[in-house]
């Protein structure tokens, strides 16, 4: 800061954001990595706490709105403040929804775990431990701004998006081939989707911290200015 | 396109040899809301006093550099000072009615620019008043006092006034800084409106306020123009750090 920048009550607030939002994106890094790994493993114990630890997602969730809202209503944020505001209520929200896929994911371990083969052979374990990574990639961004995770994000959340397309494909054909795989296909096919929207909603993420650091949004397009 | 109505070149001004305003470079759009903000001391009303050679009337002021309102230099030695008042209206921080009537109040400049019949100043007072929204509610009291009127009301009275003399650009020193919530909205409400007949130039030192009310945004600093871009790149993206700290409280 320099001599004639000043500290303002308002930076208590936003710092209380900041460390909430962390936070938000931590428990949530926790729920995905331990769904996957649940996954991996056929650990019904993890799962359920997956499970059972989504009401912690959700209280914050409600307590970071809240603090938005308030934020809004009482300091009229503009420039960067607003642009932090407005994404850190969208970070939020994806966040929110991420936790919601780790949970959904966790529910549907017990409808695959009699056919391990066959979700080896479909590679889920490998898209699957590639959105852990990428998911570490968004909290590690969420804390930085370092935008070059961003581009990692970006790219990685497209490599997760075909591998998903590419095992749903395979799904089809194998449930043509065996219909007593059907039950527990649909529950494979049904991860892998979930899987494609933890990528998709990571990729949300870099957006709106790109909004913040560089004022432009390129959702929907490639990078133009903001007008 | 837009068309320029002012344009400065270069313009300096000194108090003395205190320099007040360090080559300004602005050209404002006509038809269009520009607002000045900027810490006190920063030049923003000294700027907005220059636009209509306000300035003159203090002896230790110096100005350089060019002017331009369509086009023409309002410091070229022809120029007429009146007349260019007329053209440039001004409404003040602290409303300013004549101890005279709400109806004198307004056919006060139209009178001495010569217009003397009864119909035709009784047209302008009411088109006047109903282009500032005070018409519906000073109609049945025209001939009261203008004082008797509340701090709002006089301030859209001073409106219909300066409106009265048919201006083209409209300056403004904080009109709504000294009334209070309701009034400011009427005022706010009033500029939005105004704006489609005139180009309005308005200083204000509530923020939130230049963001409501208008389309272009100058921030001075230290006699400076720091930056000038349409209000909604100001408060969302400003290109300068100044401006960004400034608008965000940390810095004034």
């Amino acid at each position: 800061m320099t001599e004639m920048e000043k500290y303002r009550i308002f930076d208590n607030e936003l710092e209380k954001l900041t460390e909430r939002v962390r936070k938000m994106s931590h428990l949530v890094e926790e729920q995905v990595s331990n769904a996957i790994l649940a996954l991996n493993s056929c650990d019904m114990e993890l799962a359920q706490h997956v499970i059972e630890n989504d009401n912690k997602v959700d209280k914050l969730d409600v307590k970071i709105d809240k603090l938005c809202q308030k934020i809004f209503a009482l300091q009229q944020p503009v420039a960067t403040d607003l642009r932090y505001i407005i994404s850190s209520l969208k970070i939020n929200n994806d966040l929110e929804r991420i936790g919601d896929h780790a949970v959904n994911i966790a529910k549907r371990i017990d409808g695959v775990c009699d056919y391990t083969y066959l979700s080896k052979e479909l590679g889920i374990d490998v898209v699957a431990n590639k959105t852990v990574m990428m998911y570490k990639d968004v909290d590690q961004l969420i804390k930085t701004h370092n935008m070059v995770l961003a581009d990692d994000i970006f790219k990685n959340a497209v490599e997760i998006k075909e591998n998903c397309h590419q095992i749903s494909e395979k799904i089809i054909e194998e449930m043509m081939k065996q219909k007593e795989i059907i039950v527990v296909a649909t529950n494979i096919m049904i991860i892998v989707n979930l899987l494609e929207r933890i990528a998709g909603y990571s990729t949300n993420i870099a957006e709106s911290i790109t909004f913040v650091v560089e004022g432009i949004i390129i959702k929907h397009q490639k990078k133009t200015e903001n007008q | 396109m837009k068309t320029i109505k002012i344009q400065t070149e270069n313009m300096y001004l000194h108090y003395g040899s205190k320099m007040a305003l360090n080559n300004i470079s602005i050209s404002i759009p006509e038809n269009k809301v520009t607002a000045l903000i900027g810490p006190s001391g920063c030049g923003k009303s000294t700027f907005l006093r220059s636009l209509n050679r306000m300035n003159d009337l203090i002896d230790s002021v110096k100005i350089e550099g060019n002017v331009f309102i369509d086009g023409i230099n309002i410091y070229d030695k022809n120029i007429d000072v009146v007349n260019l008042r007329k053209k440039v209206g001004m409404v003040f921080q602290k409303s300013n009615p004549f101890a005279k009537s709400i109806f004198e109040n307004v056919a006060y400049g139209p009178r001495i620019n010569g217009i003397n019949n009864k119909n035709e100043l009784t047209e302008i007072v009411e088109t006047s008043l109903q282009n500032a929204a005070i018409w519906d509610e000073v109609k049945d009291r025209l001939y009261d006092s203008a004082l008797g009127l509340s701090g709002g009301q006089q301030q859209r009275l001073c409106i219909a006034r300066t409106l009265a003399v048919n201006p083209e650009i409209i300056l403004m020193d904080e009109p709504a800084s000294a009334l209070d919530p309701i009034s400011t909205s009427k005022i706010e409400e009033l500029i939005h409106e105004l704006k489609d007949k005139y180009t309005i130039v308005i200083v204000t030192h509530n923020m939130q306020q230049a963001a409501r009310v208008s389309d272009y945004t100058a921030f001075f600093y230290i006699g400076e123009l720091i930056e000038f871009d349409k209000t909604k790149k100001i408060y969302t993206n400003p290109d300068k750090k100044q401006t960004e700290d400034y608008i965000t409280g940390r810095f004034g």
